[in-house]
């Protein structure tokens, strides 16, 4: 056995023979495997909930009897948001970011305009994922167990007898850190046991997984090597302790949450009131598609009469009120699809700015890393809501082309005894309109997304690795 | 055939803590096969020179060499032929008393097997029921003879000693004193730093006086004829005085 795995062995026997640290490895291994089981049964139920509620709205809407087309836009319907198969292992933002939405004409609802970033990772203590475990409580526990590991040699004077019987300072870092490894490998494991469970699920993507695996195992062997590097740094455990415990607070629960405020408080976002203000504000200078007398659907009007050689609109071969409605929807959405944009440039502002702050966390640099493969991220959320916003339009706009095509102009404005009926159309006209279809991203372009986290918790490692051969060859040295 | 060269060789040593000079010019030799007691007051520079013939500290000038590796330039090499017994003991408390020898002795690449071991550790003094007893609960001369055990179960050319018998009561030192006969018989070089002049007196072949950082007076036993311990004393207690064997 070479001289590595013979230090290796003996720290993980002095582990083994330490009743705390035993407690403590069964019971994260125990923590993780709950955050496993209950992570994937809520994320099952969430998902059946959906799958039930977008059934049943689905039907809702298909349900409608003969009705005018319009009535139909303002009926609207709900679409909801389905989840990957990783969000059993991260589920990301989701918890904050709303995940149903009600379609309805001349408006965008609900989300588009949520903070997705007020969340932090505090907020989560109340949520035992895998992810959370992984990124919170593992390198704790890793902390408990090796900050003494080169620290305690030092201080009691075992180190020298280690290098007496030959052995080399080099060779007793990477002992030690063989050891701690292993132990971040089992830590990790019962997570990954997990993940091989989702492997079996219908959409789970091999890329965005293998992500998320190295991802992980990368954190937490980037953990044994700050613990070793820290613990060869100082001449007695109780001070690597504290240090340990320290840079703990503020790479994982710090900056985590300090990050999030500091790049709202930098680029502010406007609440949902205050944006709804500002729509209708504008909506109001755009113009109204009800009021036939507002000057640039007066100009529509007399575009609409030219294109088709005609002097009046009863004389139009298609329903004025139908080719109204169209545009009045194509203003409104841009107006909305304007605020949106702006909206998600900001919080893209401010996520780039969370993620500079990953160069000084590499906790943040995972949490990004892992929420992006498991398509978790506000990217996702934003995806989401641009499907729906684009389903949306195109559900209006197909049920304005049935009012402008299957209702006469006269019939329209009628308000005779018959005219409610004559207004209506077919209800096999609403079940032939399609349901909506999340598209889910590819896994290359998760792990795309993914990739600015792996890259940086690579360059931790470089970073810490070098340091810690540096600090070792003053290892025991007289200070 | 080329000449056998001294296992342990010191020529002209200076060395310094800083400003403090602690070495100043010293020269020593043990040959294989005998033992050396090195003797002299505190701060003279004992535990120094076994620092500096195991590599942990550089000296400014001079040679040294330890089975013809100098340790300063590759420590691990050197330490490779030493087994080394410090004043304060060193163990692994989580270990049992032959987990301990059995972990040092792999490190260093002299696995013995159980057998061997206990022998070792009896021969050393220990009795049988403390064997596999882990160490958390060990006195001092209980943990000292594990690491005595240790040091000399690993065969090596070269047997570096501070003072071994501290912590011994006096039934221990003699059998200590036997076990490090057995070691010399065996051709191994043993130079041990003490203040038991008995003990240097009783097993010593050549005793050296350190002073002011370097050798001041050598004496050698020859055959039967040993140390004058009341001479050895005297020098200790005065020096500068030439001690008679």
């Amino acid at each position: 056995m070479s001289i590595v795995r013979l230090i290796a062995r003996d720290e993980l026997r002095l582990m083994a023979r330490n009743r705390v640290a035993v407690i403590a490895v069964v019971l994260l291994v125990l923590l993780t495997l709950v955050a496993v089981a209950s992570s994937w049964a809520h994320q099952n139920g969430i998902a059946e909930l959906r799958g039930r509620h977008a059934h049943a709205a689905e039907s809702a809407f298909k349900a409608q009897p003969d009705r005018h087309p319009h009535r139909v836009v303002h009926y609207g319907t709900f679409v909801f948001r389905p989840l990957g198969p990783l969000a059993a292992f991260d589920p990301g933002v989701d918890a904050f970011t709303g995940n149903s939405m009600f379609l309805e004409g001349h408006r965008q609802n609900t989300a588009n305009f949520g903070d997705a970033r007020q969340s932090s990772l505090l907020v989560r203590f109340g949520q035992l994922t895998p992810a959370f475990v992984l990124q919170v409580v593992a390198p704790l526990l890793l902390i408990f167990l090796g900050y003494g590991a080169l620290a305690r040699e030092t201080e009691r004077g075992t180190l020298r007898l280690l290098m007496l019987q030959g052995t080399s300072r080099g060779q007793v870092v990477r002992g030690k850190l063989l050891a701690l490894g292993a132990v971040a490998m089992l830590a990790g494991l019962p997570a990954m046991i997990g993940l091989v469970g989702i492997a079996g699920q219908p959409g789970a993507l091999a890329l965005p997984m293998l992500a998320i695996a190295l991802g992980y195992a990368g954190y937490l062997a980037l953990w044994a090597v700050l613990i070793l590097l820290v613990s060869t740094l100082v001449r007695r455990s109780r001070d690597a302790l504290l240090a340990l415990v320290a840079l703990w607070a503020v790479a994982v629960i710090l900056l985590p949450r300090v990050a999030p405020d500091a790049a709202n408080a930098a680029v502010p976002l406007s609440n949902r009131l205050q944006t709804e203000v500002a729509v209708a504000r504008d909506l109001r200078t755009m113009g109204d598609s009800h009021n036939p007398d507002d000057p640039h659907f007066a100009q529509f009007k007399q575009a609409a009469l030219d294109r088709y050689g005609v002097a009046t609109v009863e004389d139009l071969p298609v329903n004025y009120k139908g080719l109204l409605a169209i545009e009045g929807e194509r203003l409104s959405a841009s107006l909305y699809d304007r605020y949106a944009d702006a909206s998600y440039a900001a919080q893209a502002r401010q996520n780039g700015l969370v993620d500079w702050v990953g160069l000084l966390s590499p906790t943040i640099a995972l949490r990004s890393l892992s929420m992006a493969a498991a398509g978790t991220d506000f990217a996702g959320h934003r995806r989401f809501l641009e499907q729906a916003e684009a389903y949306r339009f195109a559900l209006v706009q197909r049920l304005n082309r049935l009012q402008m095509e299957d209702v006469s102009y006269a019939d329209d404005g009628a308000t005779d005894a018959g005219a409610d009926r004559r207004k209506r159309i077919a209800a096999h006209n609403w079940q032939a309109m399609p349901d909506f279809r999340f598209s889910p991203p590819s896994g290359s372009t998760l792990v795309g997304k993914a990739l600015p986290g792996l890259v940086i918790l690579l360059g931790w490692m470089a970073g810490a690795l070098a340091s810690l051969a540096f600090a070792s060859r003053r290892l025991g040295a007289r200070r | 055939m080329p000449p056998m060269t001294d296992p342990i060789l010191i020529d002209d040593l200076t060395l310094a803590y800083g400003t403090q000079r602690v070495l100043s010019g010293l020269s020593l030799r043990v040959p294989a096969g005998s033992i050396t007691a090195l003797l002299g007051g505190n701060g003279a520079g004992k535990s120094t020179t076994l620092s500096a013939l195991l590599g942990f500290t550089r000296a400014q000038s001079g040679s040294i060499a330890v089975c013809g590796i100098d340790p300063a330039a590759d420590p691990d090499g050197a330490r490779r032929h030493i087994a080394y017994l410090p004043e304060n003991v060193a163990l692994y408390e989580h270990l049992s008393a032959v987990e301990n020898a059995d972990y040092l002795l792999a490190l260093s690449g002299e696995r013995q097997p159980r057998d061997a071991i206990v022998e070792g550790l009896a021969a050393a003094g220990l009795q049988e029921q403390a064997w596999d007893q882990r160490l958390g609960g060990f006195s001092k001369g209980m943990r000292q003879k594990v690491a005595i055990a240790v040091a000399l179960l690993r065969r090596v050319p070269v047997l570096l000693l501070d003072e071994p018998t501290s912590g011994l009561d006096p039934r221990a030192t003699a059998d200590f004193n036997a076990l490090l006969v057995q070691v010399r018989a065996r051709g191994t070089a043993v130079l041990m730093v003490t203040h038991d002049l008995l003990s240097a007196a009783d097993i010593a072949d050549r005793i050296a006086f350190i002073e002011a950082g370097r050798v001041a007076h050598e004496a050698s036993a020859s055959g039967a004829e040993r140390f004058d311990v009341r001479a050895l004393h005297a020098r200790f207690q005065a020096g500068g005085a030439k001690v008679a064997a």
